[in-house]
Formats: structure tokens, sequence, C-alpha cells
């Protein structure tokens, strides 16, 4: 009887290890692509992210911003009648995963109207099906795989994942590092930085001393941390979310003497959640003292950005999965720029009266580069006041201005950004488009 | 040879870990006749017990106390509420680990549900860094080794030299044969139950306080490690599971010094079938 058990062991442990396979938290209703429900009924988006496994961060982020604008839109009368409410879909960070939360987020929601989060741990897998659907989506990748495929229902507002490899060496280089340990996930989202990043390293004359790749999964990385030690960098380039980051950070800190390296990361770093297991692993202060990340330079000040703080910082407390710093944040790339999406696809269905991402879908083209002669407007409700007094606009909101390319493609430029003690984020500097553009290969 | 010989020290807190978790697992199976594949969402839920404890301004030694008695009663219900009723109405072994595989999502996703999905780490510090030849390992660490010898050596004289070892061991044997000998083998397994939990939550514990950060996933991969460890020494083998556990805790760690680190699970494993390829039964599993 035993042997029979010991038989099965094998294939249920994989399943354990692989564990909680497809978990989603759908609970509404669908869409058709086409459809927008009735006069007053509900509108839904989408929050398609990591809610669970090593990047559940960025679920919550996303949501956080989810919240805040659906919040300031509905105040604002919301859209053609509708109020716009969130949900999520809970993707593991795994393509497998993600597929089949994607289809069942379809089937049984009625009310659809936008996909907002979709990172580079699933995008590969799901934008088609989302395309498939013709339901717009503003996806949080920076796979160089969209770069020229065209997706008529894929919108970006965030930059190719090798321009971020070119401003975390940019970053190096202004701090005068010579040699540079890589240490990044063995995920989809961070294997991508790998190698624009080892070229731009050779571009720029740093040495790379090592190249760890961190498995997600594990509970330590002590012989990773001890072969960077030995390779003496001045500094760490990583992004490896989840445990592995703080776990990695607390075993170079405990390998070095007590001492960190400093320690080069992407914009997924700036989210509350990182930092709080970051913070807890090493100490706050040791942390912030010795971190920075690039990020998409997003406005501090001025009207858009004051409505944007306005709406995030009203929903603090109230939104599942968000821990720590809330005011975080207001730095996080996709808190920003997500933000900045759902308001241009908000006011894109008021212009074209419609909430069919079939027809709407364009005009967040117009409204985000804008014509001759628009009105700029900073928020949802200035857009929507000037849409309703007949006049064109243009929508700058906290991200910045908004150049679509063919590709439905808007990037920005980085900023440098560091944490204080407490979890605040500090921007520190500013990486222009020259210097990127000489680490390119 | 610095990251080699620095290696080696890693792999035998690794082994430390997964020995007294292999230890506790190997035993309930042995005894119990269930493979609680539920044990790995267990340790993780004793982990966050003992967060809970040591967030509230304590130690996390007396978190490590709170989390061992916590996890042997809700394995001692676990097997009461659970488990029993299923093998009282003839459930087939294969069912019990599907019923034990829901068990383990059922308490993963509690844990999440309760503590959130991003990781966490015990208020604690690491303690001097010794240096002993080659090998570096801090104060923690090396009482997590010692716990686990202390552990091992208990386990030894428990089935050695203690009458419950020995009603333990003729129950894991043939469970009919010792209750006509008058073991009261339900009372033994009920003590199997706490006494195994106990140790799952000192695992889960001590994985944590190892781990840098953890979250409610955390231990998914390592029970599978817990796995390999046990059936590398023979199921149901004690003894077999601290080999296990040693073999297994090292190669994972001095792999990860030569090849890409990514793949020291799967060095781990290939060891694994080797071994098994020549003693199917296990290193220790023949003398059963």
């Amino acid at each position: 009887m035993k042997f029979r058990t010991l038989a099965a062991v094998l294939a249920a442990a994989l399943a354990v290890g692989m564990s909680a396979c497809g978990s989603s938290g759908s609970s509404t209703g669908t869409s058709t692509g086409k459809s927008s429900g009735p006069t007053g009924s509900t509108l839904t988006i989408a929050d398609v992210a990591p809610f669970t496994g090593p990047d559940a961060a960025l679920g919550p982020t996303y949501l956080a911003t989810c919240y805040g604008a659906t919040m300031a839109i509905n105040n604002a009368g919301g859209v053609l009648g509708h109020k716009l409410a969130c949900k999520t879909v809970d993707t593991r960070g795994d393509p497998a995963d993600a597929v089949p939360a994607v289809n069942q987020l379809f089937a049984t929601t009625s009310s659809l109207a936008l996909v907002i989060g979709c990172t580079s741990d699933e995008a590969a897998s799901v934008v088609p099906i989302i395309n498939g659907h013709k339901m717009a989506m503003f996806c949080m990748t920076g796979q160089s795989e969209f770069d020229h495929v065209v997706f008529p229902y894929f919108y970006r507002l965030v930059p190719p994942d090798l321009e971020e490899s070119y401003a975390m060496v940019a970053i190096a280089q202004e701090l005068h590092y010579k040699r540079i340990a890589l240490a990044f996930g063995n995920d989809i989202g961070s294997q991508t930085f790998i190698q624009p990043a080892i070229g731009a390293l050779k571009k720029a004359g740093i040495t790379l001393t090592t190249n760890q790749t961190l498995d997600l999964k594990a509970s330590t990385f002590r012989t990773e941390a001890e072969a960077i030690i030995q390779s003496h960098p001045d500094a760490i380039m990583t992004e490896a979310l989840g445990n592995a980051d703080p776990t990695l950070f607390a075993e170079v800190k405990q390998l070095n003497g007590g001492k960190m390296i400093p320690i080069v990361a992407t914009s997924a770093a700036i989210s509350p959640p990182f930092f709080k297991a970051a913070a807890a692993a090493v100490g706050a202060s040791t942390f912030a003292s010795d971190f920075r990340a690039d990020n998409l330079v997003t406005e501090t000040s001025g009207p858009a950005y004051q409505a944007f703080s306005a709406a995030l910082l009203a929903e603090q407390g109230k939104v599942p999965g968000a821990t720590g710093n809330f005011t975080t944040y207001l730095s996080a790339p996709g808190g920003v720029h997500l933000y900045d999406g759902i308001n241009l696809a908000a006011l894109a269905m008021i212009m074209s009266k419609s909430t069919s991402p079939s027809v709407y879908a364009p005009d967040m083209i117009t409204i985000g580069n804008g014509v001759p002669g628009a009105t700029v407007v900073h928020s949802f409700a200035q857009g929507a006041a000037a849409l309703k007094a007949g006049k064109t606009i243009r929508y700058e909101g906290p991200g910045g201005p908004t150049s679509f390319d063919s590709y439905h493609d808007s990037t920005g430029i980085f900023q440098v950004d560091t944490y204080s003690a407490s979890g605040a984020v500090n921007v520190v500097g500013n990486l222009t488009a020259d210097q990127l553009r000489a680490l390119s290969g | 040879m610095t990251v080699f010989l620095a290696s080696i020290g890693f792999g035998l807190v690794t082994a430390a870990v997964l020995a007294i978790a292999s230890v506790g697992f190997t035993l309930q199976f042995g005894v119990t006749d269930v493979l609680n594949l539920a044990y790995g969402a267990i340790m993780i839920a004793g982990a966050f017990i003992a967060y809970a404890v040591n967030q509230a301004g304590t130690s996390v030694w007396l978190g490590l106390a709170v989390a061992v008695a916590a996890c042997s009663a809700g394995s001692v219900l676990l097997n009461s509420g659970v488990y029993t009723p299923f093998q009282r109405r003839g459930t087939s072994p294969i069912t019990m680990v599907i019923v034990s595989l829901g068990m383990t999502l059922i308490i993963e996703f509690s844990v999440q549900a309760i503590a959130g999905g991003t990781g966490v780490s015990y208020t604690m510090g690491q303690g001097r860094t010794f240096h002993l030849g080659g090998l570096i390992l801090t104060t923690v660490q090396l009482v997590i080794i010692a716990l686990s010898l202390v552990i091992m050596a208990g386990v030894h004289t428990l089935l050695r030299y203690t009458r419950l070892g020995k009603a333990m061991r003729a129950t894991a044997a043939n469970k009919n044969l010792a209750r006509n000998c008058g073991i009261r083998t339900s009372r033994v397994i009920t003590i199997t139950w706490a006494l195994t939990g106990g140790l799952c939550g000192l695992a889960g514990v001590v994985f944590a306080m190892d781990s840098g950060s953890f979250d409610p996933t955390s231990t998914d991969v390592f029970l599978v490690l817990i796995l390999a460890a046990v059936f590398l020494g023979g199921p149901g083998q004690a003894y077999g599971a601290m080999l296990g556990a040693a073999v297994i805790g090292i190669a994972t760690e001095v792999s990860a010094a030569f090849i890409p680190a990514d793949y020291k699970y799967v060095a781990a494993f290939v060891v694994l079938l080797l071994m098994l390829g020549v003693r199917p039964a296990g290193l220790l599993g023949a003398r059963a």
C-alpha cells in the first residue's frame, strides 16, 4: 500500500512545487471588446498582474492606482453615465497561471472596458489573448518583443527594458563605479535586462565581475552572495523581486563583514513592499544609504501631480494588499503611468462617445499626442469638462507628455531615485537621452 | 576555492534546516502511513506564527516555542479532523496524497490571506560572523546547526531507548501486529503527529531565520527538497533522512559555486537520481 503512495509522490510533489496554480481574483462579469453594458452600469478595469508569488508587490501597486483613478473619475461624473470599478486578476507572475486567469476574466466579466498591468512576467502569453478579445490594455512590460509588433489594442507608457538596462549602467557611470556584479532573478521580466546591461557595461568600460542568476523560489543565496563578494564589485545591479533581493542583500551584508555593497536596481524596486522587505532584511538606513534605482521621470509638483496625489492618497488604507509607506506609490512607475492610461482611456470614451475599445482606443492616441490648438488638461475632470465644452484636448498627466508611436509605445526619460530611511522616494538626478544613446548597442 | 569552501559551510546550514524538516516528515510518514504534503504549508504557518510573536515585540526564540506548540497542536487536529476520517472510510493512499495536497493549498492560502503575499523578515540579528578555515558562519547559523544536532540526537534517543520510540518503530513496521502485541497504536499515532508537528514548526522557524526574507509560498520548493532528502535516505527512515538532508543540502550549495546558481536544485536532483539508480530503496532503505 505504501509503495503505491510512493509512486504518486513525485507527481504530487511537482504539483506542490508549482503550488497553488491558477488563482484568480476575478469576480464580476465580461467583455466582448465591444460591450459596455447599459447606461448606468459599472464598467470594469481589470488589473491583470501578480498578486502572489515573487512579484506579488506589482499587483497592489497597480491596484492602488486603479482605485485612485477610478475614484477621481467617478467623483467627476463617471464616463458616459457609467461608474468605473477595479477588479484583480492574479497571474502569480507565471504565464501558465496567467492564461487561465485571463480566460476566466473574459468569460466572467461582461462589463470589461480596459485592462491594466500585464507585466513582463505574463505579457507574452496574455497580450495576444487580450488583443484577440479586442480589449484595450496598458501594459507594464518593457519586453523588446513588443517594440515592433503590432497589437492594435496594446498600449505602453513604459520604455523597452533595454533602455532601462542602459539607465542602470548610466547610474553606475555617474557614480564612477568600475566593477559591477549582476544579480537578476530567473523570471522572464528580470532576465530581459541582462544582455543589454552586459553590452552597455562593455561600452561604458565597466568590468562585469560576475553574473549571478537567482532562482526566485530559492530560500537562500549564500553561495551566490559569496561569489559576488569574492568578485569585488563596486556595486550590484539587480532585479530579483519577491524575497530574492532582500534575502540576497541580507546575505551580502552578513558575508561582507556587516557592510552592504551599493545596489543599482530597476524601477520595479520602487514600491512599498520592496522597501519594506529590503529594509527589514538589512536595516532601513543601511538599505537607503546604499541604494539607487532608475525610474521614469514623473512630475512631483504641478496640477497633474496634485490631482494624482490627491486621488491616490484618498485611497490610503482601502487598497487590498497595499503595504508599507503608501506615499511610495506616488513614485512607483506603474502607479503613475497606469493612472495616465486609465485617464486617457476614460477621456477617449467620452470623446468617442463609446466604451467599446475598438471605437475609443484610437482616440487615446489623439488625446495623448494632441493636435495643434488642443487644450492641455491635467486630470480627468478637466478633460471631461473641456470635451463637454466642445474643445479638443491633449492630456498631460503626472507621467508627463505622451507621444505614442505607430506601435502604441510612448516612452519617457529617466530619473535616479533613492529611498529615505522612512521609505519615502527621493529624486536625486536625471539621465539624459544622450547618456542612454551612448550606451546603446 | 574560497567560494567552494564557503559553499560547504552554507551547505551545512541548509542541511541542518533540511534535516530537522526531513526527520519530522519521514517519521510522520513511517508511523502514520500518511504522506502529508501539507507539511511545507504547516512549516510556513509556523514561521508566520513566530513572526507574529516577534512583531509583538518579543524574541523570535519565544516565537519559535509558540510555533512549535501551535504546529504540534495543528498537526494533531489536521490528522484527527481531516486525515483520520478519510482513512476510516478506506480512502486509498493515492487519494490521501491528493487530500494532503488540498490541505497544502488551503493552509497556504489561509496564511496568505492573513499575512499578505509579500515578504517579511524576523526582527533579529545574525550575531557575529565566524570564519572557520574557509567556512563563513554566523552565530544564528551555528545555533541552527547545533539545534539540528540536538534534534537528531533526541530522535535517536527516542527511537532507540524509549518505550514510545520502540512503539513508534513497531507501529511503522506493522500496525496490525503492533496492535495485536498490545501497543495502543492510535495513541502512538497521535503522539507521532504531535511530535512531528512540533518538528515541522521548528523547521519552519529555523527555515525562516535562515532565509533573509520569507512569504507564504517560500516552502513550496523546500518541500520538494524535503521529499528528496527523505527518498534519498529511504522513506520512513529517520537516519536515512538525516543522511539525505546532508547530501542534498551540501550538493545544492556546492553546485551553486560551479554552475549557474539557478540550476542548483537541478544538481541536487541529479545526485538523487544517481543514488536512487544505485540503491532504489534509498541509502538506508534496505535495512528497513
